[in-house]
């Protein structure tokens, strides 16, 4: 029964992804996000890219909030509107619950621009706030086909409208801890694994599962932040140690591993490159578009 | 004993009842009422906007009578609607609520290209604000309708698709009605251009 449901459920994913991708066809491709600055144009010198680049970073660590730039060339067949709501659904700038991102969108060929508000700011920027943005300071240096100082002041008085807000204070280390499913799963095991041979070996089996259950709990309520999910993670921990030398079968002994592994290195390269990604922000299609 | 069987029975029971979607529809069902909190939330955020709007543009197109009195008309329609997340469950209401919804989106455009005669209104400060919010409200609530057409769909498919249509039947789920286009008939008709003489 169930497997059959299993499997209905899959072949209907599987369409829907399928006519998404149909619908999606002839639309303007959202590029993949890298950087705060993407410009498809080469519009921008690489030097005023990565001048913008360090000042939206430094804003992001002093305030938390996201702000991206993106230049295409044209986002026909789309209006400009629902090109910017798709490329913010993908990007999720602007981090989780505070829906603090803001994305300055480009056109260049079509001259227009949006400027795209996430939800949790909606009252620092309202859209008509975001429309003398672009009809006051972005519209007139770009009409003298300066892209550069356009983008750059813009920023400059979205930051400012930015800083009047209280938000909450960013993260200290800055760069989220940013896990997806693939990503905590494969701690649960590894942290298992480690922790629970190390434990079983030195408490005993019955014991070690327990103390590994309560660490890996307790580190995953410090990561989620939800109780109920890390006692549901704290069971698994004790079950999944408690066969595991079933599972790995020469393992019995724990030898092998040493401790001092534990997550480190999934935590470490997160903050270590400098890729940037979106913080999970929400938008509702607040802003303003202008033309020029 | 029994009672154990019993409770075998009971857990049995729930495990199927989980497997045949009844939880799936939980979700889904309160996904498409917050969606459609989200589309009523934009909707009345326009509808505010609406008595300012007509204000200001009556203060310099005071003989645009008819435009004005139709934004006014609409308006009062609308607010005088009964909305209520229950909507959802009645295609008839829920068509009532569009056609309304529908009815103030062209009167609202009308009027603003009516405005596009009046230099002074658009340079009115107060106007181009109001202009600016509308757009941006008139934006919103094309991503919350289209946010809301998409969690539909994926309710509407989960009711329909075998085998948690039987449960869906069991439990009285019906499909819930979506957005169509709403003028179909204006939008097939290609727009006339009138150049010079005003009426």
């Amino acid at each position: 029964m169930i497997t059959h449901i299993k499997t209905s459920l899959l072949a209907v994913c599987t369409l829907l992804l399928f006519a998404t991708c149909n619908l999606h066809a002839e639309l303007v491709a959202i590029p993949s996000l890298q950087t705060r600055v993407t410009d498809l144009t080469q519009t921008l010198t690489s030097d005023q890219q990565s001048q913008l680049e360090a000042k939206l970073k430094a804003f992001e660590l002093e305030k938390g909030s996201q702000i991206a730039v993106l230049v295409v060339p044209s986002t026909k067949p789309e209006e400009i509107e629902q090109y910017s709501i798709r490329v913010v659904e993908a990007w999720k700038l602007g981090r989780e619950k505070q829906d603090d991102g803001i994305l300055i969108l480009v056109a260049k060929n079509d001259h227009k621009m949006r400027i795209e508000v996430g939800r949790g700011l909606e009252g620092a920027i309202p859209d008509l706030i975001a429309k003398r943005v672009s009809s006051e300071v972005m519209s007139p240096s770009f009409k003298q086909g300066d892209f550069y100082g356009g983008i750059n002041k813009a920023t400059d008085t979205l930051m400012g409208l930015v800083n009047g807000e209280k938000l909450a204070p960013p993260p200290p280390q800055a760069n989220h801890v940013n896990m997806g499913f693939d990503n905590s799963l494969a701690l649960f095991v590894i942290g298992c694994v480690v922790v629970g041979a190390f434990l079983s070996s030195i408490l005993g089996r019955f014991f070690g599962a327990g103390a590994t259950a309560g660490i890996i709990g307790g580190v995953s309520w410090f990561i989620l932040g939800t109780l109920g999910m890390s006692i549901f993670v704290g069971i698994m921990a004790f079950v999944f140690t408690l066969i595991m030398p079933y599972l790995f079968d020469g393992t019995r002994g724990g030898g092998t591993y040493s401790s001092g592994g534990f997550g480190g290195g999934g935590f470490g390269s997160s903050g270590g490159n400098d890729s940037f990604s979106g913080g999970g922000g929400d938008f509702s299609g607040g802003g303003a578009s202008g033309d020029w | 004993m029994q009672k154990i069987y019993l409770k075998l029975f009971t857990v049995l029971l729930l495990l199927n009842l989980s497997g045949c979607g009844y939880n799936n529809f939980q979700s889904l069902d309160e996904e498409s009422k917050a969606s459609w909190s989200e589309v009523l939330n934009q909707y009345q955020r326009r509808a505010d906007l609406v008595p300012n709007l007509v204000n200001v543009v009556k203060g310099y197109a005071e003989h645009e009578k008819e435009v004005l009195t139709q934004v006014t008309e609409a308006r009062s329609k609308v607010g005088s609607m009964q909305v209520t997340p229950e909507l959802l469950n009645d295609p008839e209401a829920f068509a009532r609520f569009q056609a309304a919804q529908g009815q103030l989106t062209s009167a609202l455009s009308r009027l603003m290209v009516v405005s596009e005669n009046y230099p002074n209104l658009k340079a009115d400060q107060g106007f181009r604000d109001l202009q600016a919010q509308l757009e941006g409200t008139e934006n919103r609530i094309t991503v919350a309708r289209n946010r809301y057409i998409e969690t539909i769909k994926v309710y509407n498919i989960a009711i329909r698709s075998f085998p948690q249509n039987l449960t869906a039947m069991m439990f009285g789920y019906k499909t819930k009605p979506s957005f169509t286009v709403e003028n179909e008939k204006a939008i097939s008709v290609a727009p006339t251009v009138n150049f010079g003489d005003k009426k």
